[in-house]
């Protein structure tokens, strides 16, 4: 069996006991990619002599030593291009590692592959990519969704053993829903955002994107902890997650928050996340009605906050110093104004545009100021939920992935399928996504598990316990 | 000063002070003029993708420091925001700053009467002693050096980043002179606590200018004038003084006042008008999300009042109580802490502490000391006061025993030894030479016992020539009359 | 809340983008209908939502040098240099 369809953990103990080299998984890596990624597209650049001659450098005596991951396109990496999928960061080549990168070096991980994305993590389907769209390995005709679409793909499509994403508004876990992988978001301030390109500073979080529960854990483990060059990150000592397996979810209370089930919902997602549900309960879990009462508010909180602080996290992109600058500018305006208008895509123009929008005189108490307080609120909705119960359990997107081309004229509706992801990054929990599910035309079904703040151990053990239990972890889709 | 009888200006000014740290304000990068150019730079004060910054503790306890020193209110939390605005000096095209919550509200600066230009220093404006008030001190990042070519223009990062504090007054100020005075005041209270060497003309310390003028008894403000480019306090008066001018003579023809921004050329010494904007500045501020908010009150307040110094004026007052020095003399040494602390230490062996600073500042200060490095010991003048006080020298002899301390620095007593000029005080040796005067000069006997007092100048003239200058003038006196009067 | 008198190409310049009347077109509708989605926040009362507490200890960073960047590192990416210095077009007052 080719080393490409194994886990993290599995390639780990077989590493270490040298039954396997670091080579072995690049070589087995690189011909699932040879064929099908011309398919699937999942990245943006991809150095097999690089990654050979890490393999070969790698020590298996380190907690990652010799296993590839691939980095979303907006992770610096010394040295290495970080285009976040836009043609402005065209010939950026980065000076620095990121944290999460040089974390990863340091536990002796290499890195096979950046992954595509959409334009600086700005959407839900990664259609908005300057660099081509990427195909969801279970239907190359459909969104594998975004804008970690690349890191999930990848995932998914055994053309990585794992992958860092990022994780704004459910850019981690809503692809891991579309493409049937596992991506965890971490709470805001478990991982340093010290490297990753900024969309949204108060709701931007770096997670892992894997095949089952136990490699995200592993890579959680050794990227969390306080880091001195990100003030938010916070202070709690360093763990190692579900190092003890409990594989039981007895006396477990999950909170179904009631305006996560609407009436007209896709109904085979319905379901799916019904039965799991069912499957709680019949373990020893106690299902518990909870509210969310100012859910409906998210979307327009998240759309006014997140465009506010990336109007500004964009403004650096300007030609000067870095990047692409438009040919020939006859002053210091046109420099700015055709460096960024040839440069930036029309997604990442509208969120800039409504973000300065929100802002600007006159509005900003209106918008800005107010989308703030109602975000307090939306904060003390879910502290008052964990009262009740211990994790919260809702579909992570409200459909399966849909067709290429189908929502990209029509923004305000792509936005609005972010409903079930949004309110986490505005609150600061933790969340994870895992299969539950196929449609009957093979499409992958997510579940989602949201946690008290910094209480991903319980949210661990519980999602492992689950997936365990169910086989649609191991399922691969069609070659 | 021409203020038309009928109007009175009203300045407010806004100067930014550059804080004297180790490293830049949210990057480790060191903090120094003169660097390579892009020598001193890292992905965060560049601006690159994916850069994060931290606060520098140390611009925090200074900026604190600073709030303690002008009476301001300390918030208990303070927070940093994005102003927002395009330029090619700015990395990120934001910069980090504060607006709703700045570290420092309300103090007062004291306008120091020495402080005010020299000729100036005679008039009630100075004599007033007025207290300015600050509206606000907050600290922020500088932003990068440009230079200008025919077509282009080069950046140097180095300074981008550097730690700079904000200190706006309230439109208190009356007369460019109180804005000379105040800037003055300022920086020596900046000095004074190792915040910043405030030095204008190094660009350390930076002002713009705010000015309007109003009819005397006018509650409301006139419309304000932005005044630019100042580099020196001199120039700062000197802008002050030709655009209320020029505001006054419009006013007087029923012009009105354009609120805009002016440039200062002290070339030609007149304001001009900038590239006019046709719309004010949308800075869109928001609180800063990648900078957890400032709680000053859990050690960072506590630190920045264990470096708190004597404040220029308590220094001031306790050298006139204690030491007796004069108003004047007390301002110089509180305007060079270095000789202040020479002038104290020289000061502490005797009681004669006037006398060491007439020393110090009239003779010692000519020379152009490095009061630290000086081998000029300040125990010396303590001596050399101590001497000529209590009678070892008279006042002629000390000079020659401070030329030979410049050259040859060493006792004074030693040096009175070395150049034989002890002072002659012996009874017997005295009588001697008054003797000898009164031997030889008969005429000037006789003129004194028959009235003209005068004549025994004569006599005291010989015994100071016979004894080299080292007789006791006074004694000598003393000696003379009983024995003339004999 | 009132419909905001959204004025797309003012936004656009303030944020140093161009926009072709295209564009201008497009998004002023787009993001009308999206601002209008955003007219249900005006109904939320929001009197005395808590201010977030600030964690009791501001993590700082001390004084202490850190190595910077060589010059060639920092201005590797620089589009246009000369003399150590990054160029651009000419910066008028």
């Amino acid at each position: 069996m080719s080393l490409a369809h194994e886990t993290l953990a599995s390639l780990r103990r077989r590493l270490s006991s040298k039954e396997i080299h670091s080579r072995d998984i690049v070589k087995d890596l690189l011909a699932e990619i040879g064929a099908r990624e011309k398919t699937v597209h999942a990245f943006t650049h991809i150095d097999e002599k690089a990654a050979l001659a890490a393999a070969e450098k790698a020590d298996s005596s380190l907690p990652l030593g010799g296993i590839p991951i691939a980095l979303k396109d907006n992770l610096n990496a010394l040295g290495d291009p970080c285009t976040c999928s836009s043609k402005i960061l065209e010939g950026y080549r980065a000076p620095y590692d990121a944290t999460a990168v040089a974390r990863l070096r340091h536990a002796g991980a290499i890195f096979l592959g950046r992954t595509n994305m959409d334009e600086f993590a700005m959407g839900s389907s990664t259609e908005n990519s300057a660099l081509g769209v990427t195909r969801n390995p279970w239907d190359p005709t459909r969104i594998p969704g975004g804008s970690s679409g690349g890191s999930a793909a990848a995932v998914a499509g055994r053309l990585a053993i794992a992958a860092l994403g990022s994780d704004t508004g459910g850019s981690i876990r809503q692809p891991a829903a579309l493409c049937g992988c596992v991506g965890l978001k971490p709470t805001y301030g478990r991982i340093s955002r010290y490297g990753l390109v900024a969309f949204a500073s108060s709701l931007d979080q770096i997670g892992p994107l894997t095949r089952t529960v136990e490699d995200s854990a592993i890579l959680l483990s050794a990227l969390a902890g306080h880091d001195p060059r990100d003030n938010t990150t916070d202070l709690r000592k360093p763990e190692t997650f579900l190092s003890k397996p409990e594989g039981s979810v007895k006396g477990l209370r999950v909170g179904l928050p009631k305006e996560y089930f609407l009436p007209g919902m896709n109904a085979e997602t319905e379901a799916a996340i019904r039965i799991a549900s069912q499957w709680f309960e019949k373990n020893g879990a106690t299902l518990v009605e909870v509210s969310l009462p100012h859910t409906p508010a998210a979307i327009a909180v998240y759309y006014i906050l997140a465009t506010a602080e990336a109007s500004a996290n964009l403004a650096r992109f300007d030609g000067v110093r870095y990047g692409r600058r438009a040919l020939d500018p006859k002053d210091l305006l046109d420099l700015y104004q055709r460096t960024r208008s040839e440069g930036f895509g029309p997604e990442v123009k509208r969120r800039i545009i409504l973000g300065t929008f929100v802002l600007s005189q006159g509005y900003a108490d209106a918008y800005y100021r107010k989308a703030q307080k109602v975000r307090g609120l939306l904060r003390q909705d879910f502290e008052s939920a964990f009262t009740k119960c211990d994790l919260l359990l809702t579909p992570t997107s409200p459909e399966p992935a849909f067709p290429l081309g189908e929502r990209t004229q029509d923004p305000l509706k792509m936005y609005l399928a972010d409903v079930f992801t949004i309110s986490t990054n505005l609150a600061g929990n933790g969340a994870i996504s895992l299969p539950c599910g196929f449609t009957k035309s093979n499409l992958p079904i997510g579940l989602q598990l949201i946690g008290p703040r910094f209480g991903e151990e319980k949210m661990l053990q519980a999602a492992h316990a689950y997936e365990q239990s169910h086989d649609f972890w191991k399922r691969m889709p069609p070659v | 000063m021409s203020t038309s009888a009928n109007w009175e200006a009203v300045i407010g000014l806004e100067v930014h002070v550059q804080l004297h740290t180790q490293t830049k304000m949210f990057c480790g990068c060191i903090n120094q003029y003169g660097g390579a150019a892009n020598s001193q730079v890292c992905p965060v004060c560049l601006g690159m993708p994916g850069s994060l910054p931290v606060p520098n503790e140390e611009a925090i306890r200074k900026t604190i420091l600073t709030g303690l020193m002008f009476g301001c209110r300390i918030a208990p939390v303070a927070r940093f925001d994005r102003k927002n605005y395009f330029y090619p000096d700015m990395p990120k095209n934001y910069q980090i700053s504060q607006f709703e919550d700045p570290l420092c509200a309300g103090g007062t600066v004291g306008l120091d009467p020495f402080l005010f230009p020299k000729d100036l220093q005679d008039t009630d404006e100075a004599k007033a002693k007025r207290s300015i008030r600050l509206t606000r001190i907050h600290l922020e990042e500088d932003v990068a050096k440009s230079f200008h070519y025919e077509e282009r223009s080069g950046i140097d990062f180095n300074r981008a980043g550097t730690p700079l504090m904000e200190i706006v007054s309230e439109a208190d100020l009356r007369t460019p002179g109180e804005a000379f005075a105040f800037l003055g005041s300022l920086r020596q209270v900046l000095l004074s606590g190792n915040v910043s060497s405030a030095d204008m003309e190094k660009g350390q310390m930076r002002c713009d200018v705010n000015v309007s003028v109003r009819p005397v008894g006018q509650k409301e403000f006139g419309t304000k004038v932005e005044l630019k480019n100042l580099n020196s306090i001199s120039g700062v008066r000197r802008a002050l003084v030709y655009e209320i001018a020029r505001q006054i003579a419009a006013v007087e023809k029923g012009e009105a006042i354009q609120h805009e921004t002016r440039r200062w050329d002290d070339e030609a010494g007149a304001t001009f008008t900038m590239r006019t904007k046709e719309k004010a500045h949308d800075y869109r501020y928001f609180p800063e999300p990648d900078l957890l908010p400032v709680r000053t009150d859990q050690g960072l307040r506590a630190a920045a009042e264990t470096g708190l110094p004597e404040l220029p004026a308590a220094l001031q007052d306790r050298l006139m109580k204690e030491n007796g020095v004069t108003a004047y003399q007390a301002s110089v040494l509180a305007a060079d802490r270095a000789l202040c602390a020479y002038y104290e230490k020289a000061a502490a062996g005797t009681k004669h502490k006037a006398g060491v600073a007439n020393w110090i500042l009239n003779d010692f200060l000519a020379t152009q000391p490095d009061p630290t490095t000086t081998p000029v010991r300040p125990e010396y003048f303590g001596e050399l006061a101590t001497l000529v006080a209590e009678g070892g020298i008279n006042s002629a002899q000390a000079k020659k025993v401070f030329a030979e301390l410049m050259a040859n620095p060493s006792s004074p007593k030693a040096l009175v030894e070395k150049l034989g000029l002890a002072q002659i005080s012996d009874v017997g040796a005295l009588e001697a030479f008054c003797d000898e005067a009164i031997a030889a000069n008969p005429r000037s006997v006789e003129d004194y016992r028959s009235g003209k007092s005068n004549a025994i100048n004569a006599l005291k003239g010989f015994v100071m020539k016979k004894s080299q200058g080292k007789a006791n003038p006074t004694q000598v006196d003393e000696i003379l009359k009983a024995k003339l009067s004999a | 809340m009132s419909a905001p008198k959204l004025n797309v190409a003012d936004v656009a310049g303030l944020a140093r983008l161009s926009l072709t009347p295209d564009e201008t077109i497009k998004f002023t509708a787009q993001l009308s209908q999206i601002l209008a989605h955003m007219e249900t926040l005006g109904q939320i009362p929001t009197g005395d939502v808590p201010e977030v507490v600030p964690p009791a200890q501001p993590i700082l960073r001390k004084d202490i040098p850190t190595p910077s960047l060589s010059v060639e590192a920092a201005l590797a990416n620089a589009p246009a240099q000369s003399n150590d210095l990054i160029l651009v077009p000419k910066i008028v007052e």
